[in-house]
């Protein structure tokens, strides 16, 4: 599902933030991303997403080489992979539901497909019943749960989330998590970058961790 | 195709809810370019209205050589056979007008039917029509040397230029028509800018909406269409109520030009432009509305 070949990505001449990076996700995984701060996750997520290109490397999302794909085929890479970034960037001025639609407006679907599938999506993350609701009023761990829905509404093959849990009391941030986890047994391939130890140790199949500087080795712990 | 016509609705629905968040900013732009676009409407409305007037009235410039009241018929015949004779390049044709004949066509008119009959002789003079060649150059100075030279023949009378206005009036709407093109020129420059920059402004203030939407997996035809529907809305809706300006303009305008007309004993209204060039001009403006938006939204969403 996701291939990194020598990956490199700095955003000036001398300040590197992945250095050689190589790592595989198969699908269907659930993969921690964690390290110290500025160590460089929210960069190697976004380079999975193709909302950033990497220095020099390859990067292989969903069979796809991102270093070849020409900015018309980017959008449709994009709406493969559902991004949860670390500001859930909800849109105020709709409410939870329009936030929900607006991926299936992009892909074209029908103002009653959009509505029941939007519908379907916040049910899954627990927010039935708040669907005219602005994000505004909602609570943090419900404006994540509502990324989420926006997130996999299209039905995505990966998810990636960038510390969706940061800001979070512990209950909520397992709810969260139990969202992603259930979504990743149906098939949906799901990484998600934290720093939450006690989370990883409860949900993580896999985790990569990633030092700042060059990374000579990119470890791989995997728990029960 | 079911696809694409729900992307475009969606569109339409993003526009109509943007613009209702903003009615009166929306409302100000929209009053603003109707004026502007009223303005070259008022101009073609009036050549489009005297262009009939100038065709009507005989365009040839044509040169009356009235004779001496007590010259003879033969003296008269003399001064045509002499014009003839000259062989000038400038003159088309040459006629003689008996004065019995010009009495009888005078005659002809009602109103002056009733003058002439308390008149005991003809008070008209034998005339000589000279028609002028429109091909010449420097008709109007041709035709007043003509003039000049005739005028100092014996037993001529006078020399009247009858149609040299004439010319001078197509040269003047040839101007017009320069001056209306240029004027249509800045219009369309002033309504490409106004809609630039509406949807610059706009694409600013969206700037969270058109993030999200290529986080999604938007297109940038799908970010864009919103703006050009945008721009193309705006400048017909602009256009359609720069036609009901200039509908409203034109009344006052034409009573007071219809008081002066009937002074001429004539009529004279300044029209409407046709309806094929109402919507020539309304297809026109949208398409510079959709063009200026898009220039305005490719420049201003790289982020």
């Amino acid at each position: 599902m996701i291939q990194f070949t020598h990956v490199y990505k700095s955003y000036a001449a001398d300040h590197p933030v992945l250095q050689d990076i190589n790592f595989s996700v198969a699908a269907g995984e659930f993969v921690f991303v964690t390290g110290p701060s500025g160590a460089g996750k929210s960069t190697l997520l976004k380079l999975v997403a193709g909302l950033e290109a990497p220095t020099r490397g390859r990067i292989d999302v969903n069979g796809q080489r991102l270093d070849q794909l020409t900015p018309r085929a980017k959008p449709y890479l994009r709406r493969a992979v559902g991004v949860i970034l670390q500001d859930t960037h909800l849109l105020y001025d709709r409410n939870a539901i329009e936030n929900v639609m607006l991926p299936l407006a992009v892909t074209g679907h029908s103002y009653a497909q959009s509505l029941s599938r939007a519908r379907a999506a916040l049910q899954k993350v627990g927010l039935a019943g708040k669907e005219k609701v602005n994000p505004m009023a909602l609570s943090g761990g419900e404006q994540q749960r509502l990324a989420i829905a926006r997130a996999i509404v299209n039905r995505p093959a990966l998810l990636i989330a960038d510390e969706p849990t940061a800001n979070l009391d512990r209950e909520t941030a397992r709810k969260v998590m139990t969202v992603f986890r259930d979504f990743n047994q149906v098939g949906v391939t799901t990484l998600v970058a934290t720093h939450d130890e006690e989370l990883m140790a409860e949900f993580a199949h896999r985790v990569l961790i990633i030092e700042p500087g060059r990374m000579q080795d990119f470890p791989v712990r995997r728990s029960a | 195709m079911n696809r694409w016509l729900v992307q475009h609705r969606y569109a339409m629905t993003v526009v109509l809810r943007r613009l209702a968040l903003q009615p009166f900013s929306f409302l100000t732009n929209l009053v603003v370019l109707a004026l502007i676009l009223t303005l070259p409407l008022l101009g073609a409305s009036v050549l489009i209205s005297v262009q009939p007037l100038a065709k009507e009235v005989r365009a040839t410039p044509v040169l009356t050589i009235y004779m001496d009241p007590n010259a003879s018929q033969a003296q008269g015949k003399e001064i045509e056979k002499r014009i003839l004779d000259s062989g000038d390049p400038a003159i088309s044709k040459v006629e003689f007008v008996r004065k019995e004949d010009a009495l009888n066509q005078l005659k002809r008119n009602q109103a002056w039917r009733q003058a002439l009959e308390v008149l005991e002789d003809n008070p008209l003079p034998d005339a000589i029509v000279v028609h002028l060649n429109t091909s010449e150059d420097n008709l109007a100075q041709i035709a007043n040397a003509l003039a000049k030279q005739w005028r100092t023949w014996d037993r001529v009378a006078m020399v009247q230029l009858d149609s040299i206005w004439v010319q001078r009036l197509e040269a003047l709407l040839r101007l017009a028509r320069i001056g209306l093109f240029l004027v249509t020129v800045v219009v369309a420059l002033v309504v490409l800018s106004a809609v630039f920059n509406t949807v610059r402004m706009q694409a600013l203030s969206q700037r969270d909406e058109i993030a999200v939407a290529r986080l999604v997996g938007a297109t940038e035809s799908f970010v864009r269409r919103p703006f050009l529907y945008q721009g193309a809305l705006t400048c017909a809706l602009s256009c359609l109520l720069a036609f009901v300006l200039t509908e409203v303009t034109l009344g006052p305008l034409n009573d007071a030009i219809g008081s002066l007309a009937k002074t001429y004993n004539t009529l004279f209204r300044l029209e409407m432009p046709s309806a094929s060039i109402l919507l020539t001009y309304l297809f026109c403006a949208c398409l510079l509305g959709a063009l200026s938006a898009r220039w305005s939204v490719t420049r201003n969403t790289r982020f």
